[in-house]
């Protein structure tokens, strides 16, 4: 009884916070952690052509803040673009949770509950929509689907001047620049959104950590006397994959509300010393400084249908490898059925597959409710 | 080859000159430095994928990647499935250079490099030894509206050497291979604005085209080009250089015409280097600014590989000359051995380089390492040119090795020789050692900074300003080689002070005795000359003897 009221109270005294710290509908997120329902999004049409303002519509529906929707109109490219970072995002998302009770369900209302508080989950659909954004940024300027892109900042005739004299920056370089604008760099007090900020500063540090230089050499008769180096982003499937291992070893930063004073103390998790606030209360970030992804809460289990997922109950698992983990112990359903799909393909590049088709007896597993 | 003019100067003059030299130097490695953009640029690009509507089309089409007349697109080729889209009718299109920049023909030359997104799959994985054949074209236009111009259209193979680094189970696939990156194009001048690459891989199973290359979901191009402001530097340095080298060339030929005595075979071997140095510098390259020579590059590569190969002659035969075995050379056809490697090797070179790059004039995607045989032979080439170079340095080493052997035996023996012997040793030595110096300390530098280059990432900050390493390094090096043969062409001409007195050469020896004390002592020498060696090796003899 005792218990129970000291935990009605600290429920009251952790939604208070939530409620006052809970940042306006002016976050500038985007991509799996916008506003935007995800379903309404085309995920993988052909753009129609976007002729004069065509890509106005584009930018309106993807509900971005003033200063995204500035940036998004000033280019059809961006919004194009835009629509394919989600899209990158929202596959390599379900792709690298496939095995996981939390299987990057994106239907609105889920998404946006964990959205609102500061699981592992959060971390992870921060980071990877900024990476994702700006892997798509970099590919779009290379494919030429940018108006503008690197030699942007000056005016016209001197961008021109720029590339004849000495070329212009790399495309990575404009991305990074150009998603750190888009998803703004808001000084905020609260931790929970500066806590969102690391995550997404993750995202596009990973990005550059996984830059490899390529060289080519081209001298005298081919010699090494010239070479020419640039750089190479990774392919976003390693992007995720390094994003889902940091997910994996996300530090927790406690905050722990002082009763007294009402300012939040932040300590890492991994049994460090919890680190003393300064004198100067609650300005200066206390976020360590670490390529890691960072959370505040623990995750939930997502066994049962809850805010945050529909839970695992009839979810396709796979015998031996994930079924105990994903059902939660409730164990799971062994269904055996025929099953016709293709096998022996015979694939040629692009376009054609030949197979014949297989009958098979096969058992699926699905977890009990 | 009397009294050179290295042997004749004060130690003032020679530091004097040496300051000189080394801030033109300085001057050379900042003009790279800090005027100069880095050298090169890389540009990356994606193909975009079109599709070709028309199923057996007659006439050339061109696919633009983006602009108003842009092609119907597909994102991924997971669409080409669901729309029954042919692989002959997917064409990859890449438009050099991207939206808003134009190409100029500052920039030289551009080679693309080309690399593939390969997904592992299961069942469609890259066959061993497999083979790409692309059906390229490309063309070019000067505005952005006109019709596009063929250029060049060619099937070309590459053979894709993919890894795929993790195991090839069900879970990994998505993943891509790791392929090494293809040379695809080479173009000697870029004297066009606009340039559009189109590829096709096209498909047929009968004669196993295109079979096995596994899941290709993208093609990435990497086009590099010589950025125009470097260019321009470049062309300044030129410019400038070549009438000094030309000036003082003309003014050693001079100062040899004007003695008595034909030239010595040394004396013709550093006009020769200065002429190749001469060739290197003169800046041909300006007509490239409003001709379409494509063949520049390859003109550029006859002209180094002419420079290298006159430096090294004339390293083996000033070590020759300076040999003090009393041997009479003199003669082109005693080195025959050891300039022998240096000229086989430079024509290996040059055969290699008339295969790849000269035929890259008639066809701008050739690449000798393309085939099997072709990279055999470019690699038979290469060693072969490598052997050379080995063989010759081995030369250079033991003549070198001899010359310090003889040195140190003349040494000992020194004081005892008459005052003309002596003198006539000491100057040989000095002017040999000099060079050795000069030589060493040039080879050193360009390989330290050639090191710096390559490990560094190409700029450094330096308080405000950027040094562009790279460009220091072209600049830097190209002025120090100009420095080394002006230098070698002034110091080693004739001295003023005794071409008038190459009648006798007794007089020559008794006459400048004991003119002045110290370093200003006329040290007056002879390697072998044409007239007098005998002669003055009786006369030193007597004097020995006496």
């Amino acid at each position: 009884m005792l218990d129970g009221h000291l935990l009605l109270g600290w429920c009251s005294i952790i939604l208070l916070v939530l409620v006052l710290s809970t940042p306006g509908p002016s976050a500038a997120y985007f991509g799996l952690t916008g506003n935007e329902p995800l379903t309404i999004l085309p995920l993988n049409s052909v753009p129609e052509e976007t002729t004069g303002r065509g890509h106005y519509k584009l930018c309106d529906r993807l509900k971005l803040e003033k200063k995204q929707r500035r940036m998004c109109r000033r280019d059809p490219g961006v919004a194009e673009t835009l629509r394919e970072a989600i899209t990158m995002s929202v596959m390599e998302c379900q792709y690298q949770f496939r095995f996981e009770r939390w299987n990057c369900t994106l239907e609105g209302r889920h998404r946006a509950n964990i959205l609102k508080r500061g699981f592992k989950e959060t971390a992870f659909l921060y980071a990877v929509s900024s990476a994702g954004l700006t892997h798509a940024l970099a590919k779009a300027c290379s494919a030429g689907r940018m108006e503008r892109c690197t030699c942007d900042e000056a005016p016209d005739l001197e961008n021109r001047k720029a590339w004849q004299w000495g070329g212009c920056g790399d495309n990575l370089k404009y991305a990074n620049k150009f998603v750190k604008d888009f998803l703004g760099k808001r000084s905020n007090k609260d931790l929970r959104a500066r806590i969102d900020m690391h995550n997404t500063n993750v995202g596009m540090k990973v990005i550059k950590a996984g830059v490899e230089t390529t060289c080519k050499c081209h001298g005298v008769s081919g010699s090494c006397t010239v070479q020419t180096c640039w750089r190479q982003l990774l392919p976003f499937h390693e992007i995720g994959k390094q994003l889902k291992q940091r997910y994996e070893s996300s530090v927790k930063v406690g905050s722990s509300t002082n009763e007294a004073t009402g300012e939040s103390e932040i300590s890492t998790g991994r049994g460090q010393q919890p680190q003393q606030q300064p004198p100067t209360p609650g300005v200066s970030d206390h976020i360590p400084r670490t390529m890691d992804l960072l959370h505040i809460e623990d995750s939930p289990s997502f066994c049962r249908p809850s805010k945050y997922s529909s839970g695992t109950a009839a979810r396709k698992c796979y015998k031996d490898k994930n079924c105990d983990a994903i059902c939660c112990g409730r164990g799971h359903n062994t269904q055996s059925r025929e099953v016709t799909r293709p096998c022996q393909c015979q694939v040629r590049w692009c376009c054609y597959v030949e197979c014949k088709q297989c009958t098979q007896r096969e058992e699926v597993y699905t977890c009990k409710g | 080859m009397a009294g050179a003019i290295i042997e004749n100067m004060s130690t003032k003059k020679l530091v004097i000159v040496g300051i000189t030299l080394l801030l033109f130097q300085a001057f050379a490695f900042m003009v790279g430095g800090l005027l100069a953009p880095s050298p090169t640029t890389a540009m990356p690009y994606t193909a975009t994928k079109c599709v070709d509507t028309v199923k057996h089309r007659q006439e050339k089409k061109w696919f633009m990647p983006w602009g108003p007349n842009r092609c119907v697109k597909i994102q991924s080729f997971k669409e080409a499935v669901a729309q029954k889209i042919e692989a002959n009718n997917i064409v990859f299109a890449v438009h050099i250079p991207l939206p808003n920049k134009e190409m100029s023909s500052w920039f030289q030359f551009m080679l693309v490099i080309l690399q593939f997104d390969i997904a592992f799959k299961m069942y469609n994985q890259i066959e061993d030894g497999a083979m790409v054949t692309i059906d390229v074209g490309l063309a070019y236009r000067d505005d952005t509206v006109g019709e596009w111009t063929q250029m060049a259209q060619s099937f070309e193979q590459r053979k894709l050497n993919c890894n795929f680094t993790t195991t090839k189970t069900l879970e990994n696939e998505g993943r891509f291979y790791e392929c090494d990156l293809m040379p695809f194009m080479e173009v000697g001048s870029v004297s066009h604005k606009y340039y559009l690459l189109n590829m096709r891989l096209p498909v047929n199973e009968r004669k196993k085209v295109n079979m096995g290359i596994g899941e290709i979901k993208d093609i990435r191009l990497v086009s590099i080009h010589q950025n125009g402001g470097f260019t321009r530097v470049w062309f300044a340095m030129k410019t400038f250089l070549t009438p000094s080298i030309l000036i003082i060339m003309i003014w050693y030929w001079r100062r040899i015409t004007l003695m008595s005595r034909p030239p010595v075979l040394l004396e013709k071997v550093i006009l020769a280097l200065g002429i190749s140095m001469t060739f290197i510098n003169i800046p041909v390259e300006w007509f490239s600014i409003s001709f379409n020579w494509t063949w520049m590059l390859l003109f550029g590569d006859i002209r180094q590989g002419i420079f290298y190969s006159m430096l090294l002659s004339f390293w083996i035969i000033f070590c020759g000359e300076h040999l003090m075995d009393q041997t009479e050379r003199n003669r082109f056809s005693v080195y025959w051995k050891q300039v022998g490697p240096i000229v086989f090797g430079s024509f290996c070179l040059f055969i290699f380089d008339m295969c790849e790059r000269g035929v890259q004039l008639t066809n701008p995607f050739y690449s000798i390492w393309a085939s099997e045989v072709g990279t055999e032979l470019a690699m038979a080439f290469i060693i072969v040119a490598g052997i050379c170079a080995c063989l010759y340095f081995l030369f250079l080493c033991f003549m070198v090795f001899q010359v310090f052997r003889n040195i140190s035996g003349k040494r000992s023996s020194l004081p005892a020789m008459s005052k003309a012997r002596r003198l006539h040793y000491e100057g040989l030595i000095f002017r040999f050692k000099f060079l050795m110096l000069v030589t060493l300390f040039c080879a050193a530098m360009t390989v330290i900074f050639f090191i710096i280059s390559q490990v560094n990432e190409g700029h450094w900050h330096w308080g405000e300003r950027t040094v562009q390493v790279n460009s220091a390094f072209f600049t830097g090096i190209y002025g120090m080689w100009n420095l080394y043969v002006f230098a070698i062409m002034f110091l080693y001409a004739p001295s003023h002070k005794r071409y008038g007195d190459e009648q006798s050469s007794g007089q020559c020896i008794t006459g400048d005795g004991g003119a002045s004390s110290g370093e200003d002592i006329q040290l007056t020498t002879t390697i072998t000359r044409v007239d007098g060696p005998t002669e003055i090796y009786k006369m030193t003899g007597k004097a020995a003897q006496e």
